[in-house]
């Protein structure tokens, strides 16, 4: 097997312009640029939050996504059900995770549906799946965001159906983006994962007369069923 | 005059007095500035964040060899390809080549201000492939064969009207409706075969991240999202100045961005990728390429006084507030990237003799070095621009000539005043004659488009020194 630095040297071969590039660059900043101080800690640029439930709870709602409190596995049973009862026939994705198995059982037992279910270790879900249930890494209450990586069932799982449902607990709030992001560096979530995503609602647009349209290449509908107790 | 600054002129008088270019993009500024103060209004210390930004873009940009060094080998290790292209047509040969390497036929395309730079679609179409942009508005503008209108909004100088009807004609003859609900799912179901179909998809970066070595993508629409989650294939194209420090950075870089580029709290989708699907994955690309673009970036490092137009994050918000871009509009400027900071960055890039029209094209009132989120002091470097085009010889013969009659004129008053007492005789005759804005007019310029500034009936020096006969006169007096 190639080491790591062979690796690197073949690739280097066949890319001529890197170390002209490079070497302008390094010959560019030889010139200097003054350095200001930096800016003092003591300036807060975001509001520090103080109740984060309270507040991903508010930013759900201003990024148009739906936020459901459940006390328990069997209420977030029904709450799924009652999500994916009124859409239309089609097979549904679900992220195979033990805690996902027990809810999606839960719910069959609720409402006996006959959809079809494909489970993330059978592949990627189909261009006609009608929703998809994932869990998430963590809750951001700063921005109501859901942090999803290639764990969470994969790249397109959060953004194929139109309808992406995400079963998460009130353990995974963390209070804003920095917080979110420390843990993934801290975690090395990318040693073991290609992809990650800050989600913050439901896809749109507003490139036709800066008019917002809900739904647009990805979900029209995001919803978190967000389970207080065990 | 070069042709660039004749059509720059043409195009901005023809657009200017287009009353229903004006209205659309009035109503789309308005919602805009809406937007972008109640998002600015969300942050506790808007110019601390801005201040923030401007440091992280400043550390990765005096640093830049060592973060780019960084992100690569990052990238590499997890087995993705960094391609450093030193011009536009290295950067489209790589990806050509790649296409054919894999035998692509079908590209899906999220949003790239670097690819409209260096003209990777038309060079792929002639290879024979078939490229879709997956954006709604590039897709509008793809349909029209025109280039973006705005880095963020690339169709926002058409109404629903003007895009139901192109729909109608490229697309499905039977489309009734111009709401844009039913227009966005037209483009959703079009896209959505491409997207399924596509062997590659082509995306750009709003940021390099060098500790994590990661892309990060911001994007509200999802396309950009299945355009690196289903092709087998992902290409991201983007500059050598988007990189960043840190991971952590982010946590002040997307709320800003966003709320600079559309007055959103944070962007939809906020993705980011390190390298091609590991073995476990459910899915994703199985080969990732990363094109890092110069292009005459590192070219401007060694610029001390203008470094810091590299800080750019490309959000738009020095064109929307520019009176002039909010007049003349995007397309005028003729260049990928339009408004203020197209009219810094193109002398750079291109070049300044061709482009130096475009550093008068301000009034520098310094309305969008105060809105610039990384702090950019674009307004100087117009006037620096304009400084540098003189130096390098770059002016019209006709000027030089001017403005050498100019000088010695002001070091001989009497010359200065033989020649003010001439013009005020000469122009009170022509305006006389009704001729004020015609091409016998030497003020045509101003004249063409506006009543002409009444004639003052005596010199300026006549007046200050009866004035200040007056004065001593009353000092006199008072004594």
């Amino acid at each position: 097997m190639q080491t790591k630095e062979a690796q690197t040297e073949k690739a280097h071969v066949e890319n001529a312009s890197r170390d002209g590039i490079l070497q302008q660059i390094r010959a560019g900043l030889r010139t200097a640029v003054p350095e200001p101080a930096a800016i003092g800690s003591e300036r807060v640029i975001f509001e520090p939050i103080s109740n984060p439930l309270e507040r991903f709870q508010q930013e759900c709602v201003s990024n148009l996504m739906e936020c459901a409190l459940t006390a328990d596995c069997a209420a977030s049973a029904r709450q799924l059900s009652e999500v994916l009862q009124p859409l239309p026939e089609g097979e549904i994705f679900v992220q195979d995770d033990p805690s996902l198995r027990r809810l999606v059982e839960m719910t069959i037992e609720l409402a006996a549906p006959t959809r079809a279910i494909r489970w993330s270790s059978e592949g990627a879900p189909a261009e006609a799946a009608q929703a998809t249930v994932t869990l998430a890494e963590a809750l951001i209450a700063q921005t109501g965001s859901i942090l999803v990586t290639s764990a969470c069932g994969g790249r397109g799982a959060s953004v194929i159906a139109p309808c992406h449902i995400v079963y998460a607990s009130v353990a995974q709030l963390v209070p804003d983006l920095a917080t979110a992001l420390g843990r993934v560096s801290q975690e090395r979530i990318f040693d073991s994962n290609s992809f990650a995503c800050v989600i913050s609602g439901s896809s749109r647009t507003a490139d036709i007369e800066k008019i917002l349209v809900q739904g647009a290449h990805g979900p029209r509908r995001l919803v978190v069923i967000l389970q207080t107790g065990s | 005059m070069s042709t660039a600054a004749q059509r720059f002129l043409q195009d901005a008088a023809v657009k200017s007095a287009d009353l229903m270019h004006r209205e659309v993009i009035r109503r789309g500024m308005d919602s805009y500035d809406a937007a972008h103060l109640k998002g600015r209004a969300r942050i506790k210390d808007w110019e601390a964040a801005r201040q923030k930004c401007q440091e992280i873009k400043r550390e990765a940009i005096n640093h830049l060899d060592r973060y780019l060094l960084q992100f690569e080998e990052k990238v590499i290790a997890r087995g993705g390809h960094v391609y450093w292209a030193a011009n536009s047509e290295e950067a489209c040969s790589y990806v050509k080549n790649l296409a054919a390497r894999f035998g692509v036929r079908t590209v899906v395309k999220s949003k790239s201000m670097v690819t409209e730079e260096i003209h990777l679609s038309p060079a792929l179409e002639q290879a024979g492939i078939k490229v879709w942009e997956t954006d709604l508005g590039e897709f509008i503008v793809q349909l029209r064969n025109e280039p973006p209108y705005h880095i963020v909004t690339p169709a926002m100088h058409l109404n629903r009207g003007q895009i139901a009807q192109l729909f109608r004609e490229k697309l499905d003859p039977a489309i009734a409706s111009d709401d844009p609900r039913d227009l966005m799912a037209v483009a959703r179901r079009k896209l959505r075969e491409a997207f399924f179909a596509a062997e590659m998809g082509i995306s750009g970066a709003n940021f390099l991240v060098a500790d994590a070595g990661v892309i990060a993508i911001s994007t509200n629409e999802g396309n950009g999202r299945l355009c690196t989650s289903l092709p087998r294939i992902h290409v991201v194209v983007t500059g050598i100045e988007k990189v960043i420090p840190r991971l952590e950075d982010l946590a002040v870089l997307w709320p800003v961005l966003a709320t600079s580029g559309t007055g959103q709290g944070i962007t939809t989708y906020g993705t980011l990728i390190g390298g091609p699907r590991r073995a476990g994955e459910v899915d994703g690309a199985e080969e990732f390429h990363v094109v890092l673009v110069d292009n005459g970036r590192s070219q401007l490092l060694a610029d001390a006084e203008q470094r810091e137009v590299l800080h750019c994050i490309r959000c738009g918000a020095c064109l929307n507030i520019c009176p002039v871009f909010r007049h003349v509009g995007g397309h005028t400027y003729g260049t990928t990237y339009p408004g203020p900071i197209g009219s810094v960055l193109t002398p750079h890039l291109n070049s300044i003799k061709e482009f130096k029209h475009l550093s008068y094209a301000s009034s520098l009132c310094g309305a969008c070095t105060s809105v610039c989120p990384v702090k950019i002091n674009l307004h100087h470097h117009l006037l620096q621009n304009r400084r540098n085009a003189t130096e390098a010889g770059a002016t019209k013969s006709s000027e030089r000539m001017m403005f050498r009659a100019w000088r010695s004129a002001m070091l001989h008053p009497r010359i200065y005043a033989l020649g003010g007492w001439s013009m005020r005789k000469a122009l009170r005759i022509l305006y006389g004659l009704g001729l004020a804005g015609s091409i016998l007019d030497p003020m045509r310029v101003w004249n063409r488009y506006r009543s002409p500034v009444p004639l003052p009936s005596e010199s300026f020096r006549a007046i200050w020194r009866k004035d200040r006969k007056q004065d001593r006169r009353k000092n006199l007096g008072a004594n």
